[in-house]
């Protein structure tokens, strides 16, 4: 009785499920291409062109998937460069660095382009946006580089970001180039197809105050406000090693959620200490909510803020509460009106007000974080221009051996970047600054520091080369 | 002990922030059913508007009743057009139309007003007392003040008048209010709207506390707000607020006196959830459904 | 043509059908298309595997969890600390393990973490479990970055091409599908295929229908003798180990591991949403579900390349708008398209004829 009861439903079950399969696989046959036109990406090796003949002493190109002299991403008087970056999420304010990082492009090549071994290319910026998650980013690059149409990487945003793409961009040997963040990580020779930005190795920063601290107040107390992340972890411990031997004391660390910005509680108990200095290890908007906290409680310690909070805006937020506090720059602040003559920030404020003519937090001339995005971008171009030819490895070469790099971008006056075989960190001479609540911008104190070569043995343990 | 009554007060600030979030969510909760995931991201655009408004001169207080009543509006349009078409459809669906409510209003937020940051101002002037070490911010007075005002028009607007009456009947079951020739279908857009001024209220509270606004402002209030409703009971306001003050005093609590906690402090919201539904499964002022079979 | 006959041609249609689309995705698809496009599919697989493990806990069995971002983020972490480091426990060393020798463990592992987080559970129901899940995957995230010691020091577990590459029995085998991306995708269909016929399995055996009963209704199924707990608890363990070999299979195609807060409350999310739009309560819904997310994600992204940040609101439209348009599901709706075809079809035909065939009774689903 019950034959056509269920020969109903299942047919009716096993025709949707074929209706439903069948219309997946057109959507994903929709959407293809042939396999076999572009894959060189994809070999594991085996295609391989032994003997180029670039004169390498960093950069061996005997293990490379395309050989000595691979110009992918590069066509006609075009070269593409390739990042990833938050564009949208929490960290979202970031875009910041890709608009600087784009007016200066089209800062070049409005006047003819970039000349690389007597021949000008035009520079194309693809961005993606990756939220600030390290799988997110990999997929963007995975895409990138199996697309074969971007030449290098460039200011990849994040440590983790860029750990998660290392091995893949150092087996296929694309230049990870000036990575943005101050992770010591980028020393390690492993990977020598990956080199950090302009931005201040974390422990030089931390040594920096330490030093300062040790001139002032040489018995003083610190308290440790730092983001429950990798960067917040690194800084921490670069601290306490930093202090042994010193009668430096770290008394309490606190830790707070690096997805939103309330640190409140902790800094209330930081503050509860009455620590004579105060070291904050944070991003964005925890920046100013700490140094608020710190101004309600009543604490107002010797305050030191990681480089990452370097933005006329995140200080500005904090008010009154972020008069004093000490951090480090690599690049000339856009605040000052004592720069505004200067050629270089003439130029920068120019094209910035030229490109983005409504000023928001993310296009005013004024902050940080776009100036920081200009000035790697000329870095990249300087690089560019020093490579002996228009192939990766030249160009990784080039990146590796920059000698006494003066006026680039809006970096300090009387700075030397520098890198070679041995030493791997550019943004090694910096400048020890304070802030000046009322006027604004940020006054240096004390001369630059030039600590060109030192950030391995200020690093402690093994923290560069760990695997 | 100073250090203890201060934390205690930035608890009861942060739960006070919590609980409005969560009176929100409990409305609509009472009235379709429906877990809001899009509460934040409304209170979210609120704050933006409220920003806004601020931004081009307006008087905060002014600016916050206009804000408000915007978003009343919005909240009855999105009940309306949005999810009376899935009012029918399972539960399920509903959670999935209000993430996509949430990924939408998000990111229109971003698109409108910039992911940089905006400074929002108090209404009031920002001051703080010391009495013997123990830091009193006016942010908390103000915060704790405003949560009390709250809930006692909600008591009255619920409990002592005609639409409240509706309201509750709605909430208690729907069919035999239509029966009844409650419009109902209105009812649920009021409560929409209702919780949306609830929400915008409770971002104008919590953000100029902070230093600013950015897109994802609202989403660790959010989460906090979540279980300050499931440790009250979801379809109580009395239980949001006092779930909200529960979530924000523990967590304060653990970040200032548990060291082995630090960085991890979430654990302890959660596991309060946990704790408390294992004893009574419907939150602690919820109601519970007896089933027959 | 006799009844029989016709439910012997639906049978040598579907039997036909399956063969097409196993070689297609098996073989045609992998070998001619780039490397771009299978990852996206191996992306499709695994979200659908996840969203399989969730079909098992939430369509079958009624509790809805808005946390299996953690149990995928926890089989990640196993397959890539298992491949990538040495432990040695007990006196046992064990590391550098191939990808196939870690899906044991990992299956042990989200296994065992999926049925203690069913204890708790069976106390609480409905939106509050969805809440106290919502807590698993709020923590798992800082948990990781507090105890994860992985690439560089870091909470990130990077692998090497070398580790990630088709181990040589395989490219020996199949020399046309050794590539890299290729052997990840091979994995995550083949692993798929398994799931799907685990699941078929389950929904047929007595303890899918006992699922299915307490989903409906527990006191009932309860007092015909179904143990509630078990089954309960049982549905946990299973769809979090779904979720932790899908975490697994995702090793493979992102290159590492990681635990970001966004991150693993999108997965949560994302796997709900496959199994919604794809059909819950169906065998083959979740896969459906799986690359509807990609390529919808795709697609929102690709719209307006310039303008990434209105990607979000482009795919939160487009979950609102499906969920009008097919409020059961891809598969619900196919179904509803088939009967309602047959039906039009069938009255058509029934016309000239009128007594031999009774008009059929309205789609049964």
């Amino acid at each position: 009785m019950n034959d056509r009861r269920n020969a109903r439903p299942f047919r009716a079950r096993a025709g949707g499920a074929v209706v439903c399969l069948v219309a997946v696989s057109l959507l994903a046959a929709a959407c293809g291409g042939n396999r076999s036109t572009a894959k060189p990406a994809d070999n594991g090796g085996g295609t391989t062109t032994p003997g180029g003949t670039t004169s390498s002493t960093i950069i061996d190109t005997s293990a490379c998937p395309n050989g000595a002299n691979d110009t992918t991403g590069v066509s006609g008087d075009t070269i593409t460069i390739g990042t990833s970056l938050p564009l949208s999420g929490v960290y979202a304010a970031f875009v910041a660095i890709k608009n600087g990082e784009q007016a200066y492009f089209d800062y070049v090549n409005a006047n003819g382009g970039v000349e690389v071994a007597g021949k000008k290319y035009k520079i194309k910026l693809k961005a993606m946006d990756d939220q600030y998650i390290a799988s997110q980013t990999s997929t963007n690059v995975q895409n990138m580089l199996s697309a074969n149409n971007v030449f290098a990487l460039f200011n990849v945003v994040g440590t983790k970001n860029n750990l998660g793409i290392r091995d893949l961009i150092n087996a296929q040997c694309v230049p990870d180039l000036f990575a943005a963040s101050g992770a010591t990580q980028w020393g390690n020779h492993s990977f020598p197809w990956l080199v950090g930005s302009e931005l201040v190795p974390y422990p030089l920063e931390v040594k920096t105050f330490v030093e300062y601290l040790k001139k002032t107040k040489p018995n003083a107390t610190i308290a440790v406000l730092k983001a429950n992340d990798d960067f917040g972890q690194s800084y921490a411990d670069t601290l306490n090693d930093l202090i042994k031997g010193t009668q430096l004391k770290v008394v309490k660390t606190q830790e707070y959620d690096n997805t939103g910005a309330e640190v409140k509680t902790q800094v209330q108990s930081l503050a509860a200490t009455h620590a004579d200095a105060f070291v904050v290890a944070a991003a964005l908007l925890a920046c100013p909510n700490a140094l608020t906290a710190a101004s309600d409680a009543n604490w107002h310690p010797i305050t030191y803020m990681s480089g990452t909070c370097v933005s006329k805006l995140l200080f500005d937020l904090a008010g009154k509460a972020a008069d004093g506090v000490f951090t480090v720059t690599p690049l000339l602040d856009p605040a000052d009106p004592g720069n505004a003559d200067d050629p270089a920030m003439k130029l920068y404020t120019q094209q910035i007000t030229k490109q983005f003519p409504s000023k928001t937090a993310t296009t005013d001339p004024h902050e940080g974080i776009i100036a920081y995005g200009w000035t790697t971008a000329a870095l990249l171009v300087k690089t560019l221009e020093n490579a002996k030819a228009l192939n990766r490895a030249s160009v990784m070469e080039s990146a590796r051996a920059l000698t006494d790099l003066s006026g680039v971008g809006l970096q300090l006056h009387d700075s030397k970047w520098n890198t070679n075989a041995n030493d791997w960190f550019i943004g090694e001479t910096y400048q020890f600054i304070k802030w000046d609540a009322t006027a604004g911008h940020s006054v240096p104190v004390g001369p630059l520091t030039d600590e060109d070569g030192k950030t391995a043995e200020v690093t402690p343990g093994n923290l560069i080369n760990l695997k | 002990m100073a250090l203890f009554f201060t934390q205690l007060l930035t608890g009861i600030q942060n739960g006070a922030v919590y609980a409005s979030l969560a009176i929100a969510l409990v409305l609509i909760f009472r009235t379709t059913g429906i877990l809001n995931f899009a509460q934040g991201e409304m209170a979210l655009f609120s704050t933006y508007l409220l920003w806004k408004f601020t931004d081009s001169g307006l008087t905060v207080w002014l600016a916050i009743i206009i804000t408000m009543a915007i978003s009343f509006v919005g909240g009855a349009l999105i009940e309306r057009v949005v999810i009376r078409p899935v009012e029918q459809s399972s539960a399920l669906v509903i959670v999935i139309v209000t993430i996509g409510l949430f990924l939408a209003i998000n990111s229109l937020a971003q698109v409108i007003y910039g992911s940089g940051q905006r400074a929002v101002p108090t209404f009031y002037p920002h001051h703080i007392w010391r009495p013997g070490g123990v830091i009193i911010s006016s942010d908390t007075l103000v915060l704790v003040g405003v949560l009390a005002i709250e809930c006692l028009l909600l008591f009255l607007l619920l409990q002592r008048t005609k639409l409240g009456l509706a309201f509750r009947g709605v909430s208690g079951n729907a069919e035999s209010s239509r029966l009844l020739g409650v419009p109902v279908g209105r009812i649920l857009m009021v409560g929409w709207g209702l919780s949306a001024a609830v929400g915008a209220l409770a971002g104008a509270m919590a953000i100029p506390t902070t230093a600013g606004l950015v897109p994802s402002s609202m989403q660790q209030i959010l989460v906090f707000a979540f279980a300050a409703a499931a440790i009250g009971g979801f379809d109580s306001v009395v239980g949001a607020v006092v779930g909200g003050i529960i979530v924000g005093v523990a967590d304060a609590l653990t970040i200032g006196y548990v060291n082995a906690l630090h960085g991890i402090d979430l654990v302890v919201p959660f596991g309060l959830i946990l704790l408390v539904l294992l004893f009574r499964p419907a939150g602690l002022f919820g109601s519970t459904h007896v089933e027959r079979v | 043509m006799s009844r029989s006959q016709q439910r012997l041609l639906g049978l040598a249609v579907s039997v036909a059908v399956v063969a097409v689309l196993i070689v297609w995705f098996g073989w045609i698809f992998p070998t001619n298309y780039k490397s771009a496009d299978t990852r996206l599919v191996a992306q499709a697989f695994y979200i659908g595997v996840a969203a399989m493990g969730l079909n098992i806990l939430t369509g079958y069995n009624g509790q809805v969890s808005i946390g299996h971002g953690a149990f995928f983020g926890v089989g990640a972490y196993t397959t890539a600390l298992l491949m990538d480091h040495e432990y040695t426990f007990l006196g046992i060393t064990y590391g550098h393990v191939s990808f196939l020798g870690t899906l044991l463990p990992c299956a042990i592992v989200t296994f065992v973490i999926g049925a203690l987080v069913g204890f708790p559970a069976l106390r609480v129901k409905g939106l509050y479990l969805a809440l106290v899940t919502l807590g698993l995957a709020v923590i798992f995230p800082d948990l990781a970055t507090r105890f994860v010691k992985g690439t560089g020091g870091t909470s990130l577990v990077a692998l090497t091409p070398t580790e990630l590459a088709a181990p040589s029995w395989f490219a020996d085998h199949f020399p046309s599908l050794s590539a890299q991306d290729q052997w990840a995708y091979t994995m995550c269909f083949a692993l798929a295929i398994v799931g799907l016929v685990g699941v078929w399995v389950i929904a047929r055996s007595r303890f899918g229908r006992s699922l299915i009963a307490v989903r409906d209704h527990e006191a009932a199924a309860s007092s015909v003798g179904i143990d509630l707990a078990r089954t309960k608890v049982l549905a946990f363990a299973l769809s979090a180990m779904y979720a932790g070999i899908a975490g697994s299979l995702s090793v493979l195609v992102l290159f590492n591991a990681s635990a970001d807060k966004v991150e693993t409350f999108q997965n949560s999310i994302e796997f709900l949403v496959a199994l919604v739009i794809g059909g819950t309560a169906t065998v083959i819904g979740p896969i459906i579900g799986g690359f509807a997310v990609v390529y919808i994600d795709k697609w929102t992204k690709d719209a307006f390349p310039s303008k990434p940040v209105l990607s979000p609101a482009i795919f939160g439209i487009a979950l609102i708008v499906l969920m009008y348009v097919l409020p059961d599901g891809v598969v619900g709706g196919s179904r509803r398209l088939f009967a309602w075809s047959r039906r039009t079809l069938q009255t058509r035909r029934a016309r000239p004829a009128a007594p031999a065939t009774p008009a059929t009774p309205a789609s049964t689903r």
